[in-house]
């Protein structure tokens, strides 16, 4: 058989075999976020929709709603140093490769198969006012403290966040612990023999080796910060109390598809689209130099 | 790898004073003293991330009275369950809704893998680079557009509208999964194939499908928990009589009528497939996240 021949029959079973893939995202993904950016530029009740331009993220700019759930999302990030700080510590150690640790790996992993709607629904018993965390603090002696979280607005998104927090940590530390595991054990040997100290050794030549790692799981968390907690909200607050955990994500059903203004919840998710893209382009230049680095 | 205080990453007492060499008594004291406090901040946190499971287990087996004094036990809160939701047949749902959009994604991931791996055509890196990129469409951003579609082809009447776009929401990962992992086999094992006169379809089929096994294992445990703890997709997309055990616990939770222990004994259940999954198949799972991060 000829060599061009061959070329040509591979050249066609790959466009042949590339070709559903390309067709059920370009149908369900690509087609609808192009007339999301169209329908972000009309006045758009799901049957008749004007066309008004552009001006309709000028008028957004100017709604003080739109700044109150950005503001969310912004507080939101709060939670990130925690969601992997906390996971760091334990990656750390189980890394100590204790008897056991596989077990204590696969319960802090557990959660990652569950819901949020699970989740958010033993969540909600430990916020309430009735609930585990008061219970908790009455039984340590400081029921004086006793506070209805969900019932403010900055203390629900911190509820949220705690939440949050939890959720992240199994995948967090695995990650991490991937990490730990590439290090070369002989780096860190050579660091003792130096005489440091076990905290030195984890901060001056753990952590800086981690730096990957690190950047990958803030990407993930941010990521699932804005675009993974609907559940968690429509099932813990619903958006409440007022906007107080009203974010991008949860404000696109609100106004779609509690208020029937699909316009302005495509508008909002196409923002949350635009805050995506950056986070990616920031994951794609962090991991690049990784790479060329490893190879 | 057991773990043994031997090894070089477990615990060593920092600069140690020269009177306690490795081998001395009080060395292997400290030693000793540092992994039982590392297992006990192990249990600390097991308990943090196991203590949740524990009060589902312990509160769906209440009546409303029984809950609020938290004492006693009694099978009211299932009873409840299975009065005010068809848990059977949303189980089923979920398994019917699960199984078809896996199916998809295993077909549209496989081949299209196999194809930008082994089968590059001018522009297929471009190809996949917009396959790929789907990944970064947050759901909530195409979401309002999706439905106007789907409804407009009378899609949302059935499983079918939910299903395809789960399919399209898992493609783009899976298939980045799939072609990483068919970069891995040798090019002279598909062209000696070629040359002895089978296409590049049954090539596809013949000796890479099954060389992927691993791979096709990772990429269903991943897309079967994702999809079974959805609520958004399910919750617009699907009809109210075909929800998924998810949709119908986060949609009987919203009503507030039902009783606390209900909704919990409806968590646990809803969790239940997932978590076992998980514990059965932990390892792709882990796999799953670890070749995301571009390994």
């Amino acid at each position: 058989m000829s060599h061009s021949r061959l070329a040509r029959r591979r050249r066609r079973a790959g466009i042949l075999l590339s070709l559903p893939a390309v067709a059920l995202v370009t149908a369900l993904l690509g087609v609808p976020i192009g007339q999301a950016v169209y329908y972000s530029m009309t006045s758009w009740n799901g049957i008749t929709s004007t066309w008004i331009g552009p001006s309709t993220y000028s008028v957004a700019l100017h709604d003080p709603i739109f700044w109150r759930v950005l503001e969310n999302n912004g507080l939101l990030l709060l939670a990130i140093p925690f969601a992997i700080g906390i996971p760091l510590c334990v990656a750390a150690l189980l890394n100590e490769h204790v008897r056991g640790w596989r077990f204590f790996r696969s319960v802090y992993f557990l959660p990652t198969a569950v819901s949020w709607v699970v989740i958010g629904m033993v969540a909600l018993q430990f916020f309430a006012a009735d609930g585990i965390l008061n219970k908790l603090l009455a039984d340590v002696g400081l029921g004086t403290s006793a506070t209805d979280m969900l019932a403010g607005q900055h203390s629900a998104l911190a509820a949220l966040a705690i939440t949050f927090i939890w959720s992240m940590l199994g995948t967090n530390t695995i990650i991490f612990l991937t990490g730990m595991a590439t290090l070369d054990p002989t780096l860190i040997e050579a660091a003792r023999v130096d005489g440091l100290a076990r905290r030195q050794i984890f901060f001056r030549v753990t952590l800086p080796l981690l730096t990957r790692f690190i950047q990958f799981a803030f990407v993930i968390t941010v990521i699932s910060a804005f675009s993974a907690l609907f559940s968690l909200i429509f099932v813990m607050t619903g958006g409440g109390p007022g906007l107080g955990t009203t974010t991008l994500e949860f404000f696109v059903y609100q106004s779609g598809f509690a208020q029937g203004q699909f316009g302005t919840g495509a508008l909002y998710g196409i923002v949350l689209f635009v805050i995506m893209i950056i986070v990616g382009l920031v994951q794609l230049r962090l991991i690049k130099p990784a790479d060329e680095e490893g190879r | 790898m057991t773990a043994t205080p031997t090894t070089p990453t477990s615990p060593a007492p920092a600069p140690a004073p020269p009177a306690a060499g490795p081998g001395s008594r009080s060395a292997r004291a400290r030693r000793r003293l540092n992994s039982g406090l590392v297992l006990v901040l192990m249990v600390i946190v097991a308990i943090v991330m196991l203590y949740p499971f524990y009060y589902l287990l312990d509160n769906a087996f209440r009546n409303q009275t029984q809950f609020d004094r938290q004492h006693g036990h009694s099978a009211a809160g299932w009873t409840q369950l299975f009065q005010s939701l068809p848990v059977g047949s949303e189980l089923l749902n979920s398994t019917i809704v699960c199984a078809a959009a896996i199916v998809i994604i295993l077909i549209v991931a496989t081949t299209a893998g196999f194809a930008f791996a082994k089968l590059r055509y001018r522009g297929s890196g471009l190809v996949f680079l917009f396959v790929v990129a789907a990944l970064m469409v947050p759901l909530q951003s195409i979401i309002i557009p999706e439905y106007v579609n789907l409804a407009k082809f009378h899609l949302i009447s059935s499983y079918t509208g939910a299903v395809l776009v789960y399919a399209a929401l898992g493609a783009p990962f899976a298939t980045f999964l799939m072609a990483t992992y068919y970069r891995g086999i040798s090019d002279e094992l598909i062209e000696a194939a070629v040359m002895d006169g089978l296409s590049y379809e049954r090539t596809f089929l013949q000796i890479a499908l099954p060389l992927s096994l691993p791979a096709i294992a990772t990429v269903t445990v991943l897309q079967f928990i994702q999809i079974w703890d959805d609520l958004l997709v399910g919750l617009l997309f699907l009809p109210t009589n075909d929800r998924t055990i998810t949709v119908g616990v986060a949609a009987l939770s919203s009503g507030r009528t039902t009783s606390i222990p209900a909704l919990m004994a409806g968590s646990l259940i809803s969790a239940v497939p997932a978590i076992l999954v998980y514990l059965i198949f932990q390892r792709h799972l882990v796999k799953g996240l670890t070749l995301g991060m571009g390994k």
